[in-house]
């Protein structure tokens, strides 16, 4: 039977109609008849028309059903229109009612060796999990259930698949953490530990030159997970989740690699480097130890909030001990700072002052040396700053700090 | 290879695999300030701290990867996309309060700094290219004490550095300039408002540039002609190198070419650093016009063709 395109243009009876012929097909005994009719939804559900999607909603609770099926491209055809079709809140609160969660939760366990599945899996919870109101209802849900360890157990990536499956369960591991701040469940399940090594082997394939095509698809919701995941862990629990100090490396590398091509996952990498010096002396002192800095401060000349970010980084370190302040200076900070404080950008203004402070303040070599650079006239100049918070500082460092 | 040394960083993982022990160890997640003899300072308006941030799925940030996968989903993904985003460089700016000038590197910003905001007299806001040239100006236009001694002895020094040599008028000295000092007879002594010669000094000819470059400012602006006729009013004619006021010259320079820019340095608050779940405002635009949704807060979303493999 030819079954409706996608463009629909008279819906009404005929939809009705002809919605209720498609469902009997889908449910009938013919399996041929059956796949057709799961590829015509399928196909339905591409439709940019607004009423398509509740006009699909009889065909659900089968669809749903079909999902503890044995049969691998029908099953994938069902879970990518159940996937097209959750955005629609109508339709999204019927799936839940008619319990998509479990459904999903009970496919992805019996069919994980089945990566075609796995990936539909992914995709379809990744677009429930994007709903506004998620973190309410879908997502205590899903944490509730088997899919975080099954989601978990799919990152790393299979080379002879590909790296699909992998990315949907990323993102939706990403949707996960960056809707909630409670990451207990996760953290619990090894799921920092499992995305930063993940991030390690990926960081050390991008620096030697192995760009397999869509690794930053799998990098980018990598990056947010330990992102997020890192703004909740405690740092007792820290060195149990992260262990591996390679993970500053990896993101120097990715930050190094991306920065032309992609700058915004740049930046995402920085954020993370942001989160993992924040309070942690370990990692700071890393970054030093590795040499790693010279190549961070080189970055602080790029805006968009890359050289912001970075600039929180070697804030965090100098915030550490007078110790690493000084080494910080003897890599070139310094006079850095002193091109970063003439920015436009004010954010980079502050920080730079405040980050000023604390190498001047760490000891008087490092404040003699600044003066040495010409800092003073520098500092003078700032005090004519039209932003009141950055006279202030201007000011203090100099009668207090420099001039004294 | 592209990246030697993290590659020996990241596989040679047996010499590096250190915990983050070190941190439990000396158990402690929050050191108080190194500084801390200076804790309880008063007035000490330094408060960075390291902040975790934690980004929500609209954020900013998050922006561009969203295109990406949204792309991906739409199998539009192409790895090396020829809309590439182009990495930009931070502007400098001028701090002075009042100047509003932009530059896009630091050695532009150092000039204009150097040759508007150093050396201004404050009666005049005139500013010299030295502060020996200024020295002399005050003396000369706003020291009284100068005006009467002038009329009893040789006070007008010779410019040039190292002369020492004093006359009783300006017009003797301007004499000297161009005789002994082999000033070009066409040398910039009079500020009339239609002189554009150059205003070449022996000792910093590439501030030439930005003298022309103001000058015809004050010529298209006009604003430098009332400066000038009150020049000409002066008894004696100026003959050091000046600018016309600094601050003046930079809102103009800026009402050319940046207004829009000062407004938007103006409005853009400064970085809100209290709150460690939204920290960041990053004020870039991006190229996804306004009227285009991924799927946040909409019911459609993404329809995923995932077609691909079928």
């Amino acid at each position: 039977m030819a079954g409706p395109n996608g463009h629909i243009v008279n819906l009404g009876l005929w939809q009705e109609n002809s919605m209720h012929l498609l469902v009997g097909l889908l449910t009938g005994s013919d399996a041929t008849c059956r796949l057709q009719a799961v590829r015509c939804l399928h196909e339905l559900s591409h439709s940019p028309h607004t009423s398509v999607a509740s006009a699909c909603l009889p065909a659900s609770p089968y669809l749903l059903t079909y999902l503890s099926g044995q049969s691998t491209k029908f099953t994938e055809l069902c879970l990518y229109t159940l996937g097209n079709l959750c955005p629609d809140s109508v339709v999204k609160e019927k799936l839940l009612a008619q319990g998509i969660v479990p459904a999903l939760a009970s496919c992805l366990e019996n069919q994980r060796h089945n990566l075609a599945v796995v990936e539909a899996v992914g995709f379809t919870l990744s677009q429930l999990l994007q709903a506004n109101n998620a973190a309410e209802k879908i997502i205590p849900m899903v944490l509730a259930s088997s899919l975080p360890s099954h989601l978990l157990s799919v990152l790393t990536p299979d080379p002879k698949f590909g790296l699909g499956p992998a990315i949907e369960c990323a993102w939706c591991i990403h949707y996960l953490t960056c809707s909630m701040k409670d990451h207990r469940v996760l953290l619990a399940q090894g799921a920092l530990l499992q995305c930063s090594s993940l991030l390690v082997s990926l960081g050390g394939a991008v620096a030697e030159g192995n760009k397999e095509e869509g690794m930053e698809l799998l990098i980018c919701p990598l990056l947010r997970c330990v992102g997020n995941l890192l703004s909740s862990c405690p740092l007792t629990d820290l060195s149990a989740q992260m262990g591996d100090v390679r993970i500053v490396v990896a993101l120097c590398a990715l930050l190094q690699a991306f920065l032309h091509t992609q700058p915004a996952l740049a930046r995402e990498s920085a954020w993370v480097l942001n989160n993992l010096t924040a309070h942690s002396r370990a990692l700071c002192s890393a970054l030093l130890t590795l040499n790693l800095v010279p190549g961070l401060i080189q970055l602080l000349p790029f805006s968009q909030g890359i050289n912001t970010m970075i600039l929180r980084v070697l804030a965090n370190i100098a915030h550490n001990k007078k110790d690493f302040c000084v080494q910080l200076a003897h890599r070139g900070l310094l006079s850095a700072l002193c091109a970063t404080l003439k920015m436009a950008d004010q954010e980079m203004v502050t920080l730079s002052m405040d980050v000023l402070f604390m190498l001047v303040v760490s000891s008087p070599q490092v404040a003699e040396e600044f003066v040495k650079q010409g800092g003073l006239s520098l500092l003078e100049a700032t005090q004519y700053n039209s932003e009141g918070e950055i006279r202030q500082r201007a000011t203090h460092l100099l009668e207090h700090h420099l001039l004294s | 290879m592209l990246q030697p040394d993290l590659v020996r960083l990241l596989t040679e993982g047996h010499v590096l695999v250190k915990s983050c022990d070190e941190d439990c160890l000396t158990g402690n997640t929050q050191e108080p300030r190194q500084s801390e003899g200076e804790e309880g300072e008063e007035g000490n308006p330094f408060n960075f701290t390291p902040q975790l941030i934690h980004l929500n799925k609209d954020h900013q940030l998050f922006e561009d990867g969203d295109i990406h996968r949204h792309m991906y989903l739409q199998d539009l993904y192409i790895s090396e996309a020829e809309d590439k985003p182009t990495l930009s460089v931070s502007e400098f700016a001028c701090h002075i309060s009042g100047c509003s000038a932009i530059f896009s590197t630091l050695e532009e910003y150092e000039h204009h700094y150097n040759s508007l905001h150093r050396h201004v007299c404050c009666s005049c806001r005139r500013s010299l290219p030295s502060a020996r040239l200024l020295d002399i100006h005050i003396q000369e236009w706003h020291d009284s004490l100068f005006t009467i001694l002038s009329q009893r002895q040789d006070m007008y020094q010779c410019l040039v550095e190292g002369c020492g040599q004093k006359f009783s008028t300006s017009k003797h000295r301007k004499g000297h300039l161009i005789k002994i000092h082999k000033y070009p007879p066409d040398f910039r002594f009079d500020k009339t408002k239609k002189d554009k010669g150059n205003r070449q000094t022996k000792k910093q000819p590439q501030k030439d540039t930005t003298m022309d470059v103001v000058d015809d400012v004050c010529e298209s602006e006009g604003v430098c002609e009332v400066m000038c006729d009150g020049l000409s009013h002066q008894p004696e004619q100026e003959e050091s190198m000046e600018t016309h006021g600094s601050e003046e010259e930079a809102a103009r320079m800026a009402k050319s070419a940046s207004t829009e820019e000062h407004a938007d340095l103006n409005a853009a608050a400064p970085s809100t650093e209290s709150s460690s779940s939204d920290p960041l405002e990053p004020r870039y635009s991006y190229r996804v016009p306004t009227n285009v949704c991924f799927g946040r807060g909409s019911v459609r979303g993404f329809r995923g063709r995932r077609g691909r493999r079928k």
